[in-house]
């Protein structure tokens, strides 16, 4: 058992949440679950939520976090907390007293962040562990039931994920039916002064390029049944809830470990305690050679902004912002050259990365714009459903911004649409400059 | 323990009030939950095995890529073989690793510049249709199962129903074996046992001694007597051998393709593979013929530069040939298997339909297998209708029994219904 007591947790926090109040956050309450390290894989496994319906790329993702632990090839996390109220944590049995100090202390940062920023307005922080509940439950009527079984199931499921991240990615937009957006432009037309929609062609659709593949299948495949229509429904939502995480993921991480670092540092903890403190700190916001650690990215343009402009902004900031804004407005020449940011790119003939661009002068500018196109859901392609023909067709195109697709991945997506729609679909995107239909 | 409760006695702000007035520290005081629970059941126990089942099918799958690319004929079933297993990755859409998809990153403290190299060399992604090596793409999740051989065996055999199978399609040859079973008074001379016969005459020398009909001092010599004698007893007994030997047959003419050998190589693979898990030892003898045979070594089995015409028969007659020599019917199970595409010269058919016929009287299992499509075969057939002439596939449904089967393997994924076909068990 560990060298800890309950009694000290609770100590500790209540001298933690009294020094968060000072700082002027608000966060959701928080529970925390003591748990063991196979309990926390588990977690993990199922992205932190205690509810989350089951398919076996969960029990993948255990399995490879198991081996990579029992290799040593990675640690767990010190922290994982849930956008929810209150916000659900886990604290492992194994771990010594001052990672939880520093992990509560974290959890309070992000639990603010959860609460405050304008990304997670429409995520539903109330319900969200009953939402999931109840459509674990579901999921699992259908795998049981006798005319439907494991094997469909997992066909549909397994298709809504390879295309999980095809949703809008402009969180708490509430998507519009066709019905509500034939009415919208119904009424942009009747009141229309400019005659700017005079030609708009009302019978298409869908009336504007919808991003929603998901949402889109389940509501105009004619051919799908209710419960394959749920399931397609279930995984929307879920990438709903996800999305301002993944939008906010630099700004959130910077956020709880400014936070963590100012609450411990105030907090009086033993010297060799904060011994432990500093160690785990600077393993959490280190530099990663060659790469990006949003923990260090976010936390050193937190710092700039305090240095700056005083935490009053930055609570100002962690209020409005995403990683993209956050970066375009903050991530300046200064920060750039101090982080020693650059871009590179691999090069085929070679099999080389080559780094393209360092930070200067001229190019910062370049290479923060390129930072921005790869963080979040930037990272990933954006396919739009252009046009439902009359005959069925689906018509989807990938919007290309330079960057072309993966070919092989993207065929084996392809066919996993096709499972969706059950009908004809055509996909196009670009390749070395050709458009190439799939 | 039970769960830790603690009453949090402050009301909460709802969390979509968006008002954000700075510092409220005055209105309440805030605590946490901790909670201390241990959950029995492992929660991702049931979608683990899933993802292993998926695995499992998946080996399978992978197999072909194994028999594809290592030399595994005579191989010791020690050793160790990697199976790559794809297909149980995610997909989604993503971007290309190239020139075009510029990443950023960072290098504190370190001095960086232009055009330098960073990171490890990656092998250049092929394009589509240029092979389909695993590994090769960046980001592609691979499994690699090390197993070896013998484990692989189990695997693929796995799904067979071997109680039935032993049954009916599995025969060892029996063989009478002289055993010795002990001694006994009768025999021939070279049977003869000296020392048990010695131990007769020294028994009744004390007893005579004890009864006082000899006396030792008086130097007389004691004699052997008729009873004395002892002589081996060998007895006749039934064994089974389990020593096999596997013949493998193929035509290297002009027209069996790469492509037709590869089919075949998987093919005899099995075959092997299937007999190796089932005798404590195996032999195997390849031999290649074109208008005639000659028995070569499996390097060149596979490899052989095609030449010449098709006489299958000289192929089977070598077979005959060499279990003549070397390998008598009695003491070993024998399995033949041929390979071919079926193009023979007519002139040749009925004396290797007269082969296989005498040759599956002493096989165990003997097997007939054509490469190529049913579709190309049907031309040749409505081509040949006029003349009458019939190939080597209609001659030797003429000898098909339970012994002796026929088998067509068109492309990779007949190989397993085509084996269970021959051994029996599902598909």
């Amino acid at each position: 058992m560990s060298d800890w007591s309950m009694e000290e947790l609770q100590g500790w926090d209540k001298k933690i949440c009294t020094l968060g109040e000072t700082l002027g956050l608000d966060w959701y309450p928080i529970e925390y679950e003591i748990c063991d390290y196979k309990e926390m894989m588990g977690h993990m496994a199922y992205t932190g939520l205690p509810t989350h319906y089951r398919h076996w790329s969960y029990g993948k993702s255990f399995d490879r976090i198991q081996t990579e632990y029992n290799l040593g090839m990675s640690g767990l996390p010190y922290e994982m907390i849930i956008n929810s109220n209150p916000s659900i944590s886990y604290l492992m049995t194994e771990n010594p007293m001052p990672t939880h100090i520093l992990t509560m202390a974290h959890c309070v940062g992000h639990s603010d962040f959860f609460k405050n920023n304008r990304m997670f307005s429409e995520t539903g922080a109330d319900t969200v562990i009953d939402r999931f509940k109840a459509a674990g439950r579901r999921v699992k009527k259908y795998m049981e039931d006798p005319l439907i079984g494991v094997d469909r199931v997992e066909r549909i499921l397994d298709a809504c994920h390879a295309v999980r991240f095809q949703v809008p990615r402009s969180p708490g937009v509430k998507r519009r039916n066709h019905k509500g957006l034939k009415k919208y432009y119904e009424d942009l037309m009747r009141n229309d002064t400019t005659r700017r929609w005079e030609s708009f062609d009302l019978n298409r659709l869908p009336l504007e390029p919808d991003s929603n593949l998901l949402a889109f299948i389940a509501e105009h495949n004619r051919f799908l049944e209710e419960w394959e229509r749920d399931l397609i429904r279930i995984v929307e939502k879920e990438s709903l809830y996800f999305i301002p995480q993944a939008c906010t993921k630099i700004m959130n991480e910077g956020w709880a470990c400014m936070i963590h670092e100012k609450i411990v540092n105030a907090l009086g903890i033993p010297d060799d305690y904060f011994l432990s403190f500093i160690r785990l700190h600077n393993q959490v916001v280190r530099p990663h050679l060659g790469r990006i650690n949003p923990y260090h990215l976010g936390f050193k343009i937190f710092k700039y902004i305090e240095k700056n402009q005083g935490f009053e902004e930055c609570l100002r900031v962690r209020e409005t912002h995403n990683d993209e804004t956050f970066l375009k407005t903050y991530l300046n020449e200064e920060l750039c050259k101090d982080l020693n940011l650059f871009t590179y790119s691999f090069h085929q003939k070679e099999g080389f990365n080559r780094i393209t661009e360092v930070s200067g002068e001229d190019t910062w500018q370049t290479i923060r714009d390129d930072l921005i196109k790869t963080v979040g859901l930037n990272s990933l392609p954006v396919v739009l459903v252009k046009k439902l023909e009359k005959d069925g067709t689906l018509i989807l195109e990938h919007e290309h911004d330079g960057r072309d697709l993966e070919l092989s991945e993207a065929n084996k997506v392809f066919e996993h649409i096709n499972d969706l729609w059950q009908g004809e679909v055509r996909f196009t995107t670009v390749i070395e400059d050709e458009t190439w239909e799939f | 323990m039970l769960p830790t409760r603690m009453v949090i006695a402050t009301r909460w702000k709802s969390p979509n009030s968006r008002t954000h007035n700075l510092p409220q520290k005055t209105t309440y005081n805030k605590m946490s939950i901790f909670r201390e629970h241990k959950t029995i059941a492992d929660r991702a126990a049931s979608d683990r095995s899933r993802h292993r089942q998926k695995i499992e099918k998946a080996i399978k799958e992978s197999i072909r890529d194994v028999v594809a690319e290592e030399s595994i004929i005579g191989q010791s079933g020690k050793k160790k073989i990697k199976i790559p297993v794809k297909g149980i990755k995610e997909h989604r859409f993503t971007y290309g690793t190239n020139e075009k998809n510029t990443q950023v990153g960072s290098a504190q403290g370190k001095e960086v510049r232009q055009g330098q190299r960073i990171g490890h060399r990656r092998r250049v992604t092929p394009k589509e249709g240029q092979g389909d090596k695993p590994g090769d793409k960046p980001g592609e999740e691979m499994y690699e199962i090390e197993m070896s051989l013998e484990e692989l065996a189990g695997y693929l055999f796995s799904d067979l129903e071997l109680p039935e199978l032993e049954k009916k399609n599995f025969k060892f040859t029996t063989q009478e074996k002289m055993k010795r079973k002990g001694k006994r008074p009768y025999g021939i001379r070279p049977r003869l046992s000296k020392k048990e016969t010695i131990k007769q005459k020294l028994r009744r020398k004390k007893a005579a001694i004890k009864a006082g009909s000899y006396d030792p001092e008086s130097g007389e010599r004691f004699t052997f007597h008729e009873s004395d004698l002892r002589y081996k007893h060998i007895a006749p007994v039934q064994k089974e051998n389990t020593a096999a030997v596997v013949f493998f047959v193929m035509d290297v003419s002009g027209s069996m393709t790469k492509s037709k050998k590869f089919l075949a190589r998987s093919f005899f693979f099995l075959l092997y593979q299937f007999l190796n898990h089932k005798y404590s030892s195996i032999d195997v003898v390849f031999i290649s013929h074109t208008a005639d045979a000659n028995e070569v070594n499996e390097e060149q089995f596979f490899t052989q530069v095609p030449n010449g015409g098709t006489l299958v028969s000289t192929g089977l007659v070598k077979v005959e040939e060499i279990i003549e020599k070397r390998y008598h019917p009695n003491n070993w199970n024998i399995y033949t298997f041929y390979c071919g595409d079926g193009d023979n010269w007519s002139i040749d058919n009925k004396e290797a339909l007269a082969s296989f016929r005498r040759l599956k009287q002493i096989n165990q299992t003997m097997c007939y297998t054509e490469i190529g499509r049913l579709q190309d075969y049907r031309e040749y057939s409505l081509f040949a209708s006029g003349t009458g002439e019939k190939r080597l596939w209609d001659w030797t449904k003429l000898a098909e029994d339970k012994n002796f089967k026929r088998i067509r393997l068109e492309e990779h994924k007949d190989i397993w219904p085509a084996f269970t076909k021959l051994f029996g068990g599902r598909t």
